[in-house]
């Protein structure tokens, strides 16, 4: 019966979205009336409320704008910076290959949430300290700052396993061309290692999208922020919660979806 | 302005740290066990053959890895009266020492069900990265579709899986700090904790950072460990793997 069934999806792929459609809204459905009877959604989710979680408040970015923003900005940033840091990683020279180990190791092993109050309460502190100079940093960069910093440890490393996992004979066959070292690198090694990279780099930008929640404990007023703010008001945090749940998971489900995709996509590049 | 460290105030508080860092192991260790069987139990799960395991399954893991961790716990946290719920959580609770059960709980399910669907996805990929001519093989031994997964199957899978596996690990004991958000007084709750009484943030905030780079460079071993002297043998137990 399985197979019949696999078999007849494969044929039909709007009656199988359907079927899982239809079975996910009723499994919920059931969660909701066994474990929180007494739900009641129109009361929480008054137009007021929707507007300030999606887009905050009137003369401020906010909400799950400024999410997109935050990961939008963070995923730029730490993907230069990551790819210059993984890439001196991955570098036989010791000046840039020591330091960029270092900051790869520690960032990789300290939770995301210290790297974040790190940022937020040392960073001017340490300004003042070395430079001297006064910086007054708002907690939205801080936030990107840390994102940054954390999310490029991550990337660096996924740069470097795509620059170990191309070939020898490239190297080789490119130098028998007459190109030097650097035509080498820029025309055919990294364009290369990058196609490789694109299935893990989309998994670890979902991974930030998702982290971007985290920034809640420096009162940046993005999505969860601000649904918990509308929760402390009106205290319905089953119905606010779980609504919240969802749109964090279509986002974040559609993102490595597409992820999935491209993987079998570059698979097929790469086997041909 | 200058900043003067003084790290007196780490001596003068060091059993807030010494409890942050027990509590952080506590969650750790549960949340390591439970996240690794939930996870390996999925992940056969999976790649099951009957369809409507394999799809609740992969519900699961869709599911609980889309939604931020932070969301998770404070949707069981805000929600639901744990203790009140489960009553036997309260016996294991107080059994290994936790003053605030339904904190704590909150935390430690949230923890498992994210991390779970990442061990799950990794065992997967190791079973499906095995040769099909193993299950084959054990099914003409005579096993049945339990013993060849048990013997045969999931311990080649898990030597190939392992480095994933402890970087899942790892996660989860960096996610654990996240647990302070909803009030469980672990280590980086501590930090907050000293900062608040003694306003010397950075002190303690070093002494945690280093404390966690202990820890996770200390997990890493253990498992390499486990890797070098225990999978071995399993394998070759189980036949060569490629």
């Amino acid at each position: 019966m399985s197979d019949k069934l696999n078999k007849y999806f494969e044929q039909h792929k709007v009656l199988y979205f359907l079927f899982n459609f239809v079975l996910i809204v009723s499994l919920l459905k059931l969660f909701q009336v066994t474990a929180y009877p007494d739900a009641n959604f129109s009361e929480a989710l008054t137009s007021g409320n929707i507007q300030f979680m999606l887009f905050g408040m009137d003369d401020e970015l906010g909400g799950l704008v400024l999410t997109f923003y935050l990961a939008f900005t963070a995923i730029i940033l730490s993907f230069i910076f990551g790819s210059i840091l993984g890439i001196a990683r991955w570098s036989d020279i010791k000046i840039f290959k020591i330091p960029a180990t270092l900051f790869i190791e520690l960032f990789r092993s300290i939770p995301h949430i210290m790297v974040i109050f790190w940022v937020f309460f040392a960073m001017p502190i340490f300004f003042a300290m070395v430079f001297n100079i006064k910086v007054t940093s708002s907690a939205l960069t801080s936030a990107i700052v840390a994102f940054t910093l954390f999310e490029s440890a991550h990337i660096a490393e996924i740069v470097r396993a795509g620059l170990n996992s191309m070939p020898k004979g490239q190297f080789e066959a490119a130098k028998t061309l007459g190109m030097n070292h650097w035509q080498t690198f820029t025309l055919i090694i990294l364009p290369q290692a990058y196609r490789r990279m694109i299935p893990s780099l989309v998994s670890q930008f979902v991974s930030l999208f998702k982290d971007t929640s985290l920034v809640y404990v420096i009162g940046v007023v993005e999505f969860f922020r601000a649904a918990t703010i509308i929760n402390n008001r009106i205290y319905m945090s089953f119905e606010i919660l779980s609504i919240v749940a969802i749109i964090y998971f279509l986002c974040a489900f559609t993102l490595s979806t597409i992820a999935g995709q491209l993987e079998k996509k570059v698979e097929k590049q790469i086997n041909t | 302005m200058g900043y003067e460290f003084d790290w007196s105030v780490l001596l003068t508080y060091k059993q807030l740290l010494i409890d942050g860092f027990i509590m952080t192991l506590k969650l750790s260790i549960i949340g390591i066990f439970f996240a690794f069987l939930i996870g390996a139990i999925l992940g056969l799960a999976r790649v099951s053959k009957n369809f409507f395991i394999s799809l609740l399954a992969t519900y699961y893991l869709e599911f609980f890895r889309n939604i931020p961790l932070i969301v998770q716990m404070f949707f069981i946290y805000f929600s639901f009266t744990l203790t009140d719920s489960f009553p036997f959580l309260e016996t294991f609770g107080t059994w290994i020492g936790i003053e605030n059960h339904n904190e704590f709980f909150s935390a430690l399910i949230a923890l498992i069900t994210y991390t779970s669907t990442y061990i799950a996805e990794a065992i997967r990929g190791g079973i499906q990265s095995l040769p099909k001519g193993q299950l084959e093989a054990s099914k003409t031994l005579g096993m049945n579709y339990f013993q060849s997964m048990y013997f045969i199957i999931f311990p080649q899978a898990i030597k190939i899986v392992w480095g994933p596996v402890t970087s899942q690990f790892l996660n989860l004991i960096k996610n654990s700090s996240l647990a302070m958000t909803i009030g469980v007084a672990e280590l980086t709750f501590q930090t907050q904790e000293i900062d608040s009484l003694t306003f010397r943030g950075f002190e303690a905030a070093t002494a945690v950072t280093i404390l966690y780079l202990f820890l996770t460079l200390m997990t890493s071993y253990i498992m390499a460990f486990i890797n070098k002297y225990m999978l071995i043998k399993t394998s070759s137990k189980g036949g060569n793997i490629r």
